[in-house]
């Protein structure tokens, strides 16, 4: 990281190995689309690279940092452009999804946790898997995920903080 | 209900980026003079923190690594790509172009100073495709019609020709009426724009040659 922030491209080329992945994936996951997840992470990356010395090391580990610039960029393109047109999702071909092919240590590790934090996901009630996932993934204030539920924002608000509870204490435990 | 009971309820929303941009700042205010507060944000966030590992892993696309490291190499002021094809190749692909695999070709001045419009030069085998680029400074607009569907293990992917190397920018689909558009970056001293059929996901290096092109 430290050779990235001195500018040099072979830093930020294994950078993108390594992480260029889960970039991806998430901003695929996000936005549903693969030109547009490449524009977002293609943003997200350069404004990095751009940017250089922000990244804060008390702040957790270079991939969290990465994934949460890769995050508020997809949120910001959704809630910018498409106004939460949740079409999106059905029209969406399948068939534009490559699975991350198993062949490196790196991809391995990504994959083994990605099925733990999805284990932990899954031991949460419904409504509070689904509360995370539509703030998280579908950028929904809790204003409006209150109304999307027809619940009062009391109860949305509720449910995000005992969903990640219960998810910390699952990760913690690693039943996951 | 006391104000910090209040902002506490909102630490779950706060991770997940669900406040709105008022409330968020109303809470940061908070967080910033409440210890009890603070250890509850760090508490939760390795939930938050967590979630974005949780999806579904993919590969990303090829061509995504290459448009990265060549505006990277570009900022940094280093020649942009290592070389991936011999010159003489595309010289063969312009030849061939030229000896009337090819149905039109055009250059027409449109609009103020800072735009004009290029018409594409197609393949002999798509007699009913056509289109134009319009450039607009650093950045142009491909639209081509009458493509034929490429179904869906395939896609359209389109190159910037910068010295003598053909460099890989987006994919992008016709719908069912045969009608396409690419928003192209960087177009600015590229030398031409082509367009290939590649697997889903991109390519690094063309496969065929240019079905499509446009010559700058």
């Amino acid at each position: 990281m430290q050779l990235v922030q001195r500018g040099d491209p072979r830093a930020f080329e294994l950078l993108y190995d390594r992480h260029g992945g889960a970039a991806y994936s998430l901003a695929y996951r996000i936005v549903g689309k693969q030109g547009t997840a490449e524009d977002v992470v293609q943003e997200a990356l350069l404004s990095i690279w751009r940017s250089r010395l922000r990244y804060d090391q008390t702040r957790g580990s270079v991939r969290t940092w990465i994934l949460g610039i890769v995050h508020n960029r997809a949120i910001d393109g959704l809630r910018r452009s498409w106004v939460h047109d949740r079409r999106r999702e059905t029209l969406d071909v399948v068939d534009e999804r490559f699975e991350a092919r198993e062949r490196t240590e790196v991809e391995v590790a990504r994959r083994e946790e990605a099925r733990n934090v999805r284990g932990a996901l899954e031991t949460l009630p419904d409504e509070q898997r689904q509360t995370i996932e539509l703030a998280y993934f579908g950028g929904f204030t809790q204003t409006q995920i209150a109304e999307l539920l027809d619940q009062p924002v009391g109860t949305v608000k509720g449910r995000m903080r005992l969903g990640l509870d219960k998810m910390r204490r699952q990760l913690a435990e690693g039943v996951a | 209900m006391s104000d910090h009971t209040r902002y506490q309820d909102d630490i779950g929303a706060y991770l997940l980026g669900a406040l709105d941009d008022g409330e968020r700042r109303e809470f940061e205010r908070h967080l910033a003079g409440c210890p009890e507060c603070q250890e509850e944000v760090e508490r939760l966030r390795t939930a938050a923190d967590a979630l974005p590992g949780s999806v579904e892993q993919l590969e990303p696309p090829p061509g995504l690594k290459a448009r990265l490291m060549a505006e990277v190499h570009r900022d940094s002021n280093v020649v942009a790509l290592p070389a991936r094809r011999r010159p003489t190749r595309l010289v063969a692909v312009a030849a061939v172009l030229l000896l009337g695999l090819v149905i039109g070709f055009g250059v027409a001045q449109l609009g103020g100073d800072e735009t004009r419009t290029v018409t594409a030069t197609v393949a002999k085998a798509m007699p009913r495709a056509g289109g134009t680029l319009e450039i607009a400074g650093d950045s142009a607009t491909l639209e081509l019609h009458g493509m034929p569907d490429l179904g869906a293990a395939r896609v359209y992917q389109v190159w910037l020709q910068h010295g003598d190397r053909l460099v890989p920018a987006r994919t992008f689909e016709v719908g069912r009426d045969g009608r396409g558009e690419a928003e192209l970056r960087d177009v600015g001293g590229a030398k031409g724009v082509f367009v290939t059929r590649e697997a889903r996901g991109g390519a690094q290096v063309p496969s065929e040659d240019p079905i499509v092109s446009v010559p700058l």
